[in-house]
Protein backbone atom coordinates (compact mmCIF):
# COMPACT_ATOMS: atom_id res chain seq x y z
CA UNK A 1 0.00 0.00 0.00
CA UNK A 2 1.17 3.49 -0.87
CA UNK A 3 -0.34 6.37 1.14
CA UNK A 4 -0.10 8.70 -1.83
CA UNK A 5 -2.33 6.31 -3.81
CA UNK A 6 -4.91 6.27 -0.99
CA UNK A 7 -4.96 10.06 -1.08
CA UNK A 8 -5.39 9.98 -4.85
CA UNK A 9 -8.17 7.40 -4.52
CA UNK A 10 -10.03 9.70 -2.14
CA UNK A 11 -9.56 12.69 -4.46
CA UNK A 12 -10.74 10.72 -7.53
CA UNK A 13 -13.79 9.43 -5.64
CA UNK A 14 -14.74 12.98 -4.62
CA UNK A 15 -14.29 14.19 -8.22
CA UNK A 16 -16.33 11.27 -9.55
CA UNK A 17 -19.25 12.05 -7.23
CA UNK A 18 -19.12 15.76 -8.10
CA UNK A 19 -18.97 14.87 -11.82
CA UNK A 20 -22.19 12.83 -11.78
CA UNK A 21 -24.09 14.97 -9.26
CA UNK A 22 -23.25 18.05 -11.34
CA UNK A 23 -24.91 16.36 -14.33
CA UNK A 24 -28.12 15.60 -12.46
CA UNK A 25 -27.50 11.88 -11.81
CA UNK A 26 -29.05 10.45 -8.66
CA UNK A 27 -26.61 8.60 -6.41
CA UNK A 28 -28.10 5.28 -5.34
CA UNK A 29 -27.13 2.87 -2.58
CA UNK A 30 -28.57 -0.57 -3.30
CA UNK A 31 -28.12 -3.69 -1.12
CA UNK A 32 -25.00 -5.85 -1.23
CA UNK A 33 -27.17 -8.88 -0.43
CA UNK A 34 -29.68 -10.23 -2.93
CA UNK A 35 -32.17 -13.15 -2.79
CA UNK A 36 -31.56 -13.87 -6.51
CA UNK A 37 -29.02 -12.78 -9.13
CA UNK A 38 -28.81 -12.24 -12.88
CA UNK A 39 -27.42 -15.53 -14.29
CA UNK A 40 -23.91 -14.95 -15.68
CA UNK A 41 -22.03 -18.12 -16.50
CA UNK A 42 -18.73 -16.20 -16.70
CA UNK A 43 -18.55 -15.56 -12.97
CA UNK A 44 -18.93 -17.25 -9.60
CA UNK A 45 -20.56 -15.63 -6.58
CA UNK A 46 -20.50 -15.67 -2.76
CA UNK A 47 -23.36 -17.28 -0.88
CA UNK A 48 -24.45 -16.38 2.62
CA UNK A 49 -27.52 -16.82 4.80
CA UNK A 50 -29.98 -14.61 6.64
CA UNK A 51 -30.76 -16.18 10.02
CA UNK A 52 -33.69 -14.99 12.09
CA UNK A 53 -34.44 -17.13 15.16
CA UNK A 54 -38.17 -16.39 14.82
CA UNK A 55 -38.73 -16.27 11.07
CA UNK A 56 -36.22 -18.80 9.87
CA UNK A 57 -33.37 -18.78 7.36
CA UNK A 58 -33.01 -17.53 3.82
CA UNK A 59 -30.25 -17.98 1.22
CA UNK A 60 -28.72 -14.72 0.04
CA UNK A 61 -25.92 -13.91 -2.38
CA UNK A 62 -23.45 -11.03 -2.41
CA UNK A 63 -23.87 -9.02 -5.60
CA UNK A 64 -21.17 -9.43 -8.28
CA UNK A 65 -22.43 -6.07 -9.62
CA UNK A 66 -25.21 -3.72 -8.40
CA UNK A 67 -26.96 -4.15 -11.78
CA UNK A 68 -29.49 -6.62 -10.33
CA UNK A 69 -30.85 -3.86 -8.03
CA UNK A 70 -30.13 -0.76 -10.10
CA UNK A 71 -32.08 -1.81 -13.17
CA UNK A 72 -35.43 -2.27 -11.36
CA UNK A 73 -34.79 1.12 -9.76
CA UNK A 74 -34.23 2.73 -13.18
CA UNK A 75 -37.45 1.12 -14.46
CA UNK A 76 -39.25 2.72 -11.50
CA UNK A 77 -37.56 6.14 -11.38
CA UNK A 78 -36.87 6.53 -15.12
CA UNK A 79 -33.85 8.71 -14.46
CA UNK A 80 -30.05 8.55 -14.69
CA UNK A 81 -28.32 7.05 -11.67
CA UNK A 82 -24.83 6.21 -10.45
CA UNK A 83 -23.41 4.18 -7.60
CA UNK A 84 -20.03 3.39 -6.05
CA UNK A 85 -20.14 0.16 -4.05
CA UNK A 86 -18.39 -3.04 -3.07
CA UNK A 87 -18.95 -6.04 -5.34
CA UNK A 88 -17.94 -9.64 -4.82
CA UNK A 89 -16.72 -12.29 -7.25
CA UNK A 90 -15.70 -15.74 -6.15
CA UNK A 91 -13.23 -18.28 -7.56
CA UNK A 92 -11.22 -15.78 -9.60
CA UNK A 93 -7.47 -16.01 -9.52
CA UNK A 94 -5.62 -13.58 -7.30
CA UNK A 95 -3.21 -11.32 -9.02
CA UNK A 96 -2.19 -7.78 -9.66
CA UNK A 97 -5.60 -6.94 -11.20
CA UNK A 98 -8.00 -9.17 -9.26
CA UNK A 99 -9.38 -9.14 -5.74
CA UNK A 100 -12.54 -11.07 -4.74
CA UNK A 101 -14.11 -7.91 -3.28
CA UNK A 102 -13.61 -4.72 -5.20
CA UNK A 103 -15.20 -1.32 -5.72
CA UNK A 104 -17.45 -0.84 -8.72
CA UNK A 105 -18.55 2.46 -10.21
CA UNK A 106 -21.73 1.87 -12.17
CA UNK A 107 -23.60 4.62 -14.07
CA UNK A 108 -26.71 4.44 -16.20
CA UNK A 109 -27.81 7.26 -18.49
CA UNK A 110 -31.45 7.30 -19.49
CA UNK A 111 -32.12 8.20 -23.13
CA UNK A 112 -28.50 7.45 -24.08
CA UNK A 113 -26.70 4.84 -26.17
CA UNK A 114 -23.21 3.38 -25.85
CA UNK A 115 -21.73 6.25 -27.91
CA UNK A 116 -23.07 8.78 -25.38
CA UNK A 117 -21.58 6.67 -22.59
CA UNK A 118 -18.22 6.71 -24.37
CA UNK A 119 -18.22 10.52 -24.45
CA UNK A 120 -19.37 10.69 -20.83
CA UNK A 121 -16.59 8.33 -19.76
CA UNK A 122 -14.05 10.38 -21.68
CA UNK A 123 -15.23 13.50 -19.79
CA UNK A 124 -15.00 11.60 -16.49
CA UNK A 125 -11.37 10.72 -17.28
CA UNK A 126 -10.65 14.35 -18.15
CA UNK A 127 -12.22 15.52 -14.88
CA UNK A 128 -10.41 13.00 -12.68
CA UNK A 129 -6.95 13.00 -14.29
CA UNK A 130 -4.21 14.38 -12.05
CA UNK A 131 -0.68 15.63 -12.63
CA UNK A 132 0.67 12.05 -12.41
CA UNK A 133 -1.76 10.62 -14.98
CA UNK A 134 0.33 9.05 -17.77
CA UNK A 135 -0.39 9.62 -21.48
CA UNK A 136 -1.74 6.05 -21.80
CA UNK A 137 -4.60 6.91 -19.42
CA UNK A 138 -5.46 10.36 -20.79
CA UNK A 139 -8.27 11.15 -23.24
CA UNK A 140 -9.02 11.36 -26.10
CA UNK A 141 -9.89 7.67 -26.33
CA UNK A 142 -8.81 5.69 -29.35
CA UNK A 143 -11.54 3.55 -30.99
CA UNK A 144 -11.38 0.18 -32.68
CA UNK A 145 -14.04 -2.40 -33.47
CA UNK A 146 -13.55 -6.02 -32.48
CA UNK A 147 -13.63 -6.95 -36.17
CA UNK A 148 -10.83 -4.46 -36.94
CA UNK A 149 -8.77 -5.74 -34.01
CA UNK A 150 -9.11 -9.35 -35.22
CA UNK A 151 -8.25 -8.38 -38.79
CA UNK A 152 -5.22 -6.26 -37.90
CA UNK A 153 -3.77 -8.22 -35.00
CA UNK A 154 -4.78 -11.82 -35.71
CA UNK A 155 -5.27 -11.68 -39.48
CA UNK A 156 -8.77 -13.17 -39.15
CA UNK A 157 -12.12 -12.04 -40.53
CA UNK A 158 -14.28 -12.49 -37.44
CA UNK A 159 -17.49 -11.55 -39.23
CA UNK A 160 -16.98 -14.49 -41.59
CA UNK A 161 -16.09 -16.83 -38.72
CA UNK A 162 -19.46 -16.98 -36.97
CA UNK A 163 -19.62 -20.75 -37.28
CA UNK A 164 -18.13 -22.64 -34.33
CA UNK A 165 -16.18 -25.16 -36.39
CA UNK A 166 -14.76 -22.47 -38.67
CA UNK A 167 -13.48 -20.37 -35.77
CA UNK A 168 -11.97 -23.42 -34.01
CA UNK A 169 -10.21 -24.34 -37.25
CA UNK A 170 -8.96 -20.76 -37.78
CA UNK A 171 -7.57 -20.64 -34.23
CA UNK A 172 -5.81 -23.98 -34.66
CA UNK A 173 -4.50 -22.76 -38.00
CA UNK A 174 -2.77 -19.96 -36.09
CA UNK A 175 -1.00 -22.58 -33.96
CA UNK A 176 -3.25 -22.06 -30.94
CA UNK A 177 -4.24 -24.91 -28.62
CA UNK A 178 -7.99 -24.63 -29.32
CA UNK A 179 -9.73 -27.94 -28.45
CA UNK A 180 -11.73 -29.41 -31.36
CA UNK A 181 -14.88 -29.38 -29.22
CA UNK A 182 -14.41 -25.79 -27.95
CA UNK A 183 -17.50 -23.59 -27.92
CA UNK A 184 -17.56 -20.56 -30.23
CA UNK A 185 -17.13 -18.30 -27.20
CA UNK A 186 -14.14 -20.21 -25.80
CA UNK A 187 -12.46 -20.32 -29.22
CA UNK A 188 -13.09 -16.57 -29.58
CA UNK A 189 -11.52 -15.94 -26.17
CA UNK A 190 -8.50 -18.10 -26.94
CA UNK A 191 -7.76 -16.16 -30.13
CA UNK A 192 -8.58 -12.82 -28.50
CA UNK A 193 -6.44 -13.42 -25.40
CA UNK A 194 -3.49 -14.98 -27.26
CA UNK A 195 -3.20 -12.85 -30.38
CA UNK A 196 -5.37 -9.75 -30.08
CA UNK A 197 -5.47 -8.41 -26.53
CA UNK A 198 -1.67 -8.50 -25.87
CA UNK A 199 -1.11 -6.40 -29.03
CA UNK A 200 -3.89 -3.82 -28.63
CA UNK A 201 -2.55 -0.27 -29.09
CA UNK A 202 -1.62 0.94 -25.61
CA UNK A 203 -0.42 4.52 -26.15
CA UNK A 204 -3.87 5.91 -25.24
CA UNK A 205 -7.04 4.49 -23.66
CA UNK A 206 -8.73 2.21 -26.18
CA UNK A 207 -12.46 1.68 -26.64
CA UNK A 208 -12.93 -1.75 -28.19
CA UNK A 209 -16.41 -1.67 -29.76
CA UNK A 210 -18.99 -4.06 -31.15
CA UNK A 211 -18.56 -7.30 -29.23
CA UNK A 212 -19.77 -10.57 -30.73
CA UNK A 213 -23.48 -11.22 -30.20
CA UNK A 214 -22.53 -14.85 -29.50
CA UNK A 215 -21.15 -13.74 -26.13
CA UNK A 216 -24.17 -13.70 -23.87
CA UNK A 217 -24.91 -10.46 -21.98
CA UNK A 218 -27.69 -7.91 -21.53
CA UNK A 219 -26.47 -5.55 -24.29
CA UNK A 220 -28.76 -4.74 -27.22
CA UNK A 221 -28.07 -6.46 -30.55
CA UNK A 222 -27.06 -4.29 -33.50
CA UNK A 223 -29.76 -5.37 -35.97
CA UNK A 224 -28.60 -7.19 -39.09
CA UNK A 225 -25.07 -7.76 -37.73
CA UNK A 226 -23.36 -10.43 -35.58
CA UNK A 227 -22.49 -7.73 -33.02
CA UNK A 228 -23.84 -6.35 -29.78
CA UNK A 229 -23.84 -2.65 -28.93
CA UNK A 230 -21.19 -3.11 -26.26
CA UNK A 231 -17.71 -1.72 -25.69
CA UNK A 232 -14.89 -2.27 -23.26
CA UNK A 233 -12.26 0.25 -22.31
CA UNK A 234 -8.59 -0.75 -22.05
CA UNK A 235 -5.83 1.39 -20.59
CA UNK A 236 -2.28 0.26 -19.92
CA UNK A 237 -3.24 -3.33 -20.72
CA UNK A 238 -5.99 -3.23 -18.06
CA UNK A 239 -9.65 -3.85 -18.82
CA UNK A 240 -11.28 -0.90 -17.04
CA UNK A 241 -14.95 -0.91 -17.95
CA UNK A 242 -17.73 -2.53 -19.84
CA UNK A 243 -20.57 -0.58 -21.47
CA UNK A 244 -23.85 -1.55 -23.12
CA UNK A 245 -26.67 0.08 -24.88
CA UNK A 246 -28.98 -1.83 -22.57
CA UNK A 247 -31.24 -4.54 -23.97
CA UNK A 248 -34.84 -3.41 -23.58
CA UNK A 249 -36.71 -6.25 -25.24
CA UNK A 250 -38.18 -8.47 -22.47
CA UNK A 251 -38.28 -11.44 -24.87
CA UNK A 252 -34.55 -11.16 -25.63
CA UNK A 253 -33.70 -10.74 -21.94
CA UNK A 254 -35.84 -13.78 -21.04
CA UNK A 255 -34.11 -15.89 -23.72
CA UNK A 256 -30.71 -14.77 -22.41
CA UNK A 257 -31.77 -15.62 -18.84
CA UNK A 258 -32.82 -19.09 -19.93
CA UNK A 259 -29.59 -19.82 -21.82
CA UNK A 260 -27.39 -18.50 -19.02
CA UNK A 261 -29.41 -20.28 -16.29
CA UNK A 262 -28.85 -23.52 -18.17
CA UNK A 263 -25.09 -22.90 -18.34
CA UNK A 264 -25.08 -21.94 -14.65
CA UNK A 265 -26.09 -25.50 -13.69
CA UNK A 266 -22.40 -26.44 -13.49
CA UNK A 267 -21.47 -23.40 -11.38
CA UNK A 268 -19.32 -23.97 -8.30
CA UNK A 269 -21.66 -21.70 -6.32
CA UNK A 270 -25.19 -21.96 -7.76
CA UNK A 271 -27.64 -19.17 -7.02
CA UNK A 272 -31.34 -18.44 -7.33
CA UNK A 273 -32.62 -16.65 -10.43
CA UNK A 274 -35.81 -14.59 -10.37
CA UNK A 275 -37.82 -15.86 -13.35
CA UNK A 276 -39.93 -12.68 -13.25
CA UNK A 277 -36.92 -10.37 -13.56
CA UNK A 278 -36.99 -10.09 -17.40
CA UNK A 279 -40.54 -8.67 -17.13
CA UNK A 280 -39.27 -5.38 -15.76
CA UNK A 281 -37.70 -4.67 -19.16
CA UNK A 282 -41.14 -4.11 -20.67
CA UNK A 283 -41.14 -0.73 -18.91
CA UNK A 284 -37.44 -0.07 -19.22
CA UNK A 285 -36.47 3.31 -20.71
CA UNK A 286 -33.83 3.50 -23.50
CA UNK A 287 -30.63 3.55 -21.52
CA UNK A 288 -26.88 2.93 -21.57
CA UNK A 289 -24.91 1.63 -18.59
CA UNK A 290 -21.22 1.46 -17.72
CA UNK A 291 -19.63 -0.76 -15.08
CA UNK A 292 -16.15 0.42 -14.17
CA UNK A 293 -13.66 -1.25 -11.85
CA UNK A 294 -13.04 1.79 -9.68
CA UNK A 295 -9.77 0.48 -8.20
CA UNK A 296 -8.37 -0.10 -11.68
CA UNK A 297 -9.56 3.38 -12.68
CA UNK A 298 -7.47 4.80 -9.81
CA UNK A 299 -4.49 2.67 -10.88
CA UNK A 300 -4.71 3.99 -14.44
CA UNK A 301 -5.03 7.64 -13.39
CA UNK A 302 -2.01 7.30 -11.11
CA UNK A 303 0.07 5.37 -13.65
CA UNK A 304 0.07 2.17 -11.58
CA UNK A 305 -0.76 -1.40 -12.68
CA UNK A 306 -0.89 -3.42 -9.48
CA UNK A 307 -3.77 -3.46 -6.98
CA UNK A 308 -1.47 -4.41 -4.10
CA UNK A 309 -0.03 -0.88 -4.32
CA UNK A 310 -3.49 0.57 -3.73
CA UNK A 311 -5.39 -1.82 -1.46
CA UNK A 312 -4.57 -1.57 2.26
CA UNK A 313 -5.44 -5.27 2.64
CA UNK A 314 -5.05 -7.21 -0.62
CA UNK A 315 -6.88 -10.53 -0.36
CA UNK A 316 -3.73 -12.43 -1.37
CA UNK A 317 -2.08 -11.12 1.83
CA UNK A 318 -5.11 -11.99 3.97
CA UNK A 319 -4.97 -15.51 2.53
CA UNK A 320 -1.23 -15.87 3.10
CA UNK A 321 -1.50 -14.66 6.70
CA UNK A 322 -4.37 -17.05 7.44
CA UNK A 323 -3.15 -20.09 5.53
CA UNK A 324 -4.07 -22.35 8.46
CA UNK A 325 -7.73 -21.49 7.93
CA UNK A 326 -7.62 -22.65 4.29
CA UNK A 327 -9.37 -25.99 3.69
CA UNK A 328 -7.58 -27.46 0.69
CA UNK A 329 -9.59 -29.32 -1.98
CA UNK B 1 -1.84 -34.09 -19.85
CA UNK B 2 -1.88 -30.98 -17.68
CA UNK B 3 -4.86 -28.82 -16.66
CA UNK B 4 -4.73 -25.16 -17.70
CA UNK B 5 -5.11 -24.14 -14.06
CA UNK B 6 -2.10 -26.27 -13.05
CA UNK B 7 0.35 -24.83 -15.57
CA UNK B 8 3.15 -22.96 -13.82
CA UNK B 9 6.40 -21.28 -14.72
CA UNK B 10 8.77 -24.09 -15.71
CA UNK B 11 6.03 -26.48 -16.93
CA UNK B 12 6.98 -28.10 -20.23
CA UNK B 13 4.15 -28.19 -22.80
CA UNK B 14 4.05 -29.98 -26.10
CA UNK B 15 2.85 -27.37 -28.61
CA UNK B 16 2.50 -28.54 -32.20
CA UNK B 17 4.87 -31.45 -31.34
CA UNK B 18 7.63 -29.18 -30.00
CA UNK B 19 8.56 -28.97 -26.32
CA UNK B 20 7.98 -25.48 -24.93
CA UNK B 21 8.96 -24.31 -21.46
CA UNK B 22 6.56 -21.91 -19.73
CA UNK B 23 8.42 -18.69 -18.94
CA UNK B 24 5.43 -16.65 -17.77
CA UNK B 25 1.86 -17.43 -16.71
CA UNK B 26 -1.07 -15.26 -15.67
CA UNK B 27 -4.73 -15.99 -15.10
CA UNK B 28 -7.15 -13.86 -17.09
CA UNK B 29 -10.92 -13.45 -16.91
CA UNK B 30 -12.02 -11.69 -20.07
CA UNK B 31 -15.18 -9.59 -19.69
CA UNK B 32 -18.09 -12.06 -19.74
CA UNK B 33 -15.75 -14.99 -20.36
CA UNK B 34 -14.49 -18.07 -18.52
CA UNK B 35 -11.17 -18.19 -16.64
CA UNK B 36 -8.10 -18.81 -18.77
CA UNK B 37 -4.39 -19.26 -18.13
CA UNK B 38 -2.37 -17.13 -20.53
CA UNK B 39 1.15 -18.46 -20.86
CA UNK B 40 4.27 -17.37 -22.65
CA UNK B 41 6.16 -20.48 -23.66
CA UNK B 42 9.59 -20.78 -25.24
CA UNK B 43 10.23 -23.33 -27.95
CA UNK B 44 13.17 -25.25 -26.50
CA UNK B 45 14.53 -26.07 -29.93
CA UNK B 46 14.67 -22.58 -31.49
CA UNK B 47 14.01 -20.16 -28.64
CA UNK B 48 10.86 -18.65 -30.22
CA UNK B 49 8.38 -17.44 -27.61
CA UNK B 50 4.65 -17.96 -28.24
CA UNK B 51 1.56 -16.84 -26.31
CA UNK B 52 -1.08 -19.51 -25.68
CA UNK B 53 -4.33 -19.26 -23.77
CA UNK B 54 -5.82 -22.34 -22.15
CA UNK B 55 -9.12 -22.58 -20.29
CA UNK B 56 -8.31 -23.42 -16.68
CA UNK B 57 -10.48 -26.57 -16.83
CA UNK B 58 -9.14 -27.77 -20.20
CA UNK B 59 -6.22 -30.15 -20.46
CA UNK B 60 -3.31 -29.81 -22.86
CA UNK B 61 -0.46 -32.13 -23.67
CA UNK B 62 2.65 -31.75 -21.56
CA UNK B 63 6.05 -33.12 -22.47
CA UNK B 64 7.44 -36.03 -20.45
CA UNK B 65 10.87 -34.79 -19.49
CA UNK B 66 13.73 -36.25 -17.44
CA UNK B 67 16.21 -34.37 -15.31
CA UNK B 68 19.79 -35.69 -15.28
CA UNK B 69 22.73 -34.25 -13.34
CA UNK B 70 25.50 -33.26 -15.71
CA UNK B 71 28.81 -31.44 -15.36
CA UNK B 72 29.38 -28.32 -17.45
CA UNK B 73 32.64 -28.73 -19.35
CA UNK B 74 33.08 -25.91 -21.86
CA UNK B 75 31.45 -24.19 -24.80
CA UNK B 76 32.49 -24.22 -28.43
CA UNK B 77 31.37 -21.71 -31.06
CA UNK B 78 27.77 -22.98 -31.07
CA UNK B 79 27.10 -25.26 -28.10
CA UNK B 80 27.37 -25.72 -24.38
CA UNK B 81 28.97 -29.09 -23.71
CA UNK B 82 27.92 -31.15 -20.68
CA UNK B 83 28.92 -34.59 -19.42
CA UNK B 84 26.63 -37.09 -17.71
CA UNK B 85 28.06 -37.56 -14.20
CA UNK B 86 27.36 -41.31 -14.26
CA UNK B 87 27.71 -42.50 -17.84
CA UNK B 88 30.30 -39.87 -18.86
CA UNK B 89 28.34 -39.40 -22.08
CA UNK B 90 28.67 -35.92 -23.62
CA UNK B 91 25.71 -33.71 -24.61
CA UNK B 92 25.66 -30.63 -26.80
CA UNK B 93 23.09 -27.88 -26.16
CA UNK B 94 23.03 -25.32 -28.98
CA UNK B 95 23.04 -21.63 -27.96
CA UNK B 96 19.76 -20.47 -29.60
CA UNK B 97 17.17 -19.93 -26.88
CA UNK B 98 19.79 -20.34 -24.15
CA UNK B 99 22.06 -17.36 -24.84
CA UNK B 100 21.63 -15.85 -21.38
CA UNK B 101 22.58 -19.13 -19.66
CA UNK B 102 26.28 -18.44 -20.29
CA UNK B 103 26.33 -16.01 -17.35
CA UNK B 104 25.50 -18.84 -14.96
CA UNK B 105 27.65 -21.67 -16.32
CA UNK B 106 30.88 -22.43 -14.47
CA UNK B 107 33.22 -25.14 -15.68
CA UNK B 108 33.25 -28.23 -13.48
CA UNK B 109 29.92 -27.37 -11.78
CA UNK B 110 26.97 -29.78 -11.89
CA UNK B 111 23.61 -28.68 -13.37
CA UNK B 112 20.29 -30.46 -13.91
CA UNK B 113 19.77 -30.96 -17.63
CA UNK B 114 16.27 -31.42 -19.03
CA UNK B 115 15.89 -34.25 -21.53
CA UNK B 116 13.02 -34.76 -23.93
CA UNK B 117 13.00 -37.96 -26.00
CA UNK B 118 16.69 -38.46 -25.33
CA UNK B 119 17.63 -34.96 -26.41
CA UNK B 120 19.16 -32.43 -23.99
CA UNK B 121 16.93 -29.37 -24.34
CA UNK B 122 17.37 -27.14 -21.32
CA UNK B 123 19.67 -26.27 -18.45
CA UNK B 124 18.18 -25.68 -15.01
CA UNK B 125 20.08 -22.88 -13.30
CA UNK B 126 20.15 -23.30 -9.48
CA UNK B 127 18.13 -20.64 -7.66
CA UNK B 128 21.23 -19.45 -5.77
CA UNK B 129 24.84 -19.75 -6.95
CA UNK B 130 28.30 -18.69 -5.78
CA UNK B 131 30.33 -16.54 -8.16
CA UNK B 132 33.85 -15.10 -7.97
CA UNK B 133 34.20 -11.35 -8.48
CA UNK B 134 36.49 -10.77 -11.45
CA UNK B 135 36.36 -6.98 -11.80
CA UNK B 136 35.53 -4.44 -9.17
CA UNK B 137 36.35 -0.78 -8.91
CA UNK B 138 37.61 0.42 -5.57
CA UNK B 139 35.40 2.92 -3.86
CA UNK B 140 36.80 5.13 -1.13
CA UNK B 141 35.19 4.58 2.25
CA UNK B 142 33.02 7.49 3.28
CA UNK B 143 32.38 8.91 -0.15
CA UNK B 144 28.82 7.55 -0.34
CA UNK B 145 25.85 7.01 1.94
CA UNK B 146 25.39 3.75 3.85
CA UNK B 147 23.61 0.99 1.94
CA UNK B 148 25.25 2.15 -1.27
CA UNK B 149 26.15 -0.49 -3.86
CA UNK B 150 28.45 -0.78 -6.85
CA UNK B 151 28.35 -3.01 -9.92
CA UNK B 152 30.91 -5.83 -10.17
CA UNK B 153 31.58 -8.30 -12.98
CA UNK B 154 31.78 -11.99 -12.07
CA UNK B 155 34.05 -14.52 -13.81
CA UNK B 156 31.14 -15.65 -16.00
CA UNK B 157 30.45 -12.07 -17.14
CA UNK B 158 27.40 -11.67 -14.89
CA UNK B 159 27.04 -8.11 -13.54
CA UNK B 160 25.77 -7.86 -9.95
CA UNK B 161 25.24 -4.88 -7.66
CA UNK B 162 27.04 -5.53 -4.36
CA UNK B 163 27.86 -3.60 -1.17
CA UNK B 164 30.97 -1.44 -1.38
CA UNK B 165 33.07 -3.74 0.86
CA UNK B 166 33.16 -6.55 -1.72
CA UNK B 167 36.57 -6.79 -3.40
CA UNK B 168 37.96 -8.41 -6.51
CA UNK B 169 38.62 -12.14 -6.04
CA UNK B 170 35.98 -12.56 -3.30
CA UNK B 171 33.10 -15.02 -3.61
CA UNK B 172 29.48 -13.88 -3.43
CA UNK B 173 26.12 -15.71 -3.28
CA UNK B 174 23.67 -14.48 -5.94
CA UNK B 175 19.94 -15.06 -6.53
CA UNK B 176 19.98 -16.16 -10.17
CA UNK B 177 16.36 -15.18 -10.85
CA UNK B 178 16.83 -11.54 -9.92
CA UNK B 179 20.65 -11.33 -10.13
CA UNK B 180 20.59 -9.83 -6.63
CA UNK B 181 23.50 -10.13 -4.24
CA UNK B 182 22.68 -12.28 -1.18
CA UNK B 183 25.86 -12.45 0.93
CA UNK B 184 29.65 -12.71 0.92
CA UNK B 185 30.91 -16.30 1.02
CA UNK B 186 33.96 -16.96 3.21
CA UNK B 187 36.31 -19.55 1.86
Amino acid sequence: MDTRLLEERSRILTETRAFFLGRGYLETDTPALAPALIPESCLEVFRTEYDNPFLGRMDLWLVPSPEVWMKPLIARLRRSVFQVCKCFRNSESLGRLHNPEFTMLEYYTVGADSGDSRQLTEELFRRCAGPDTPAWARPPFRRMTMAEAFRELAGLDLEALQDRGALVEAGRGKGLLVPLEASWEDAFNQVFLSLVEPSLPADAPLVLERYPAQIECLAADIPGTPWKDRWELYAGGMELCNCYTEASDPGAVRASFERESERKRTARVPHRVDAGYPDLFSGFPPCSGVAMGFDRFVLALTGERDLSRLLPYPFADILAENEGALRRP
Amino acid sequence: MIRGGDIAKGSVLLINSHPHIVVDREFVNPGKGAAFARVKAKNMRNGNVVTQTIKTQDEVEDAQVDLIDCQYQYSDAENYIFMNNESFEQYFIPFPGHEDKKFYLQEGETYSILFYEGEAIDIKIPYKMVFTVAESENYVRGDTVSGATKPVVCETGLVVRVPLFIKQGEKILVNTETNEYQERVNT
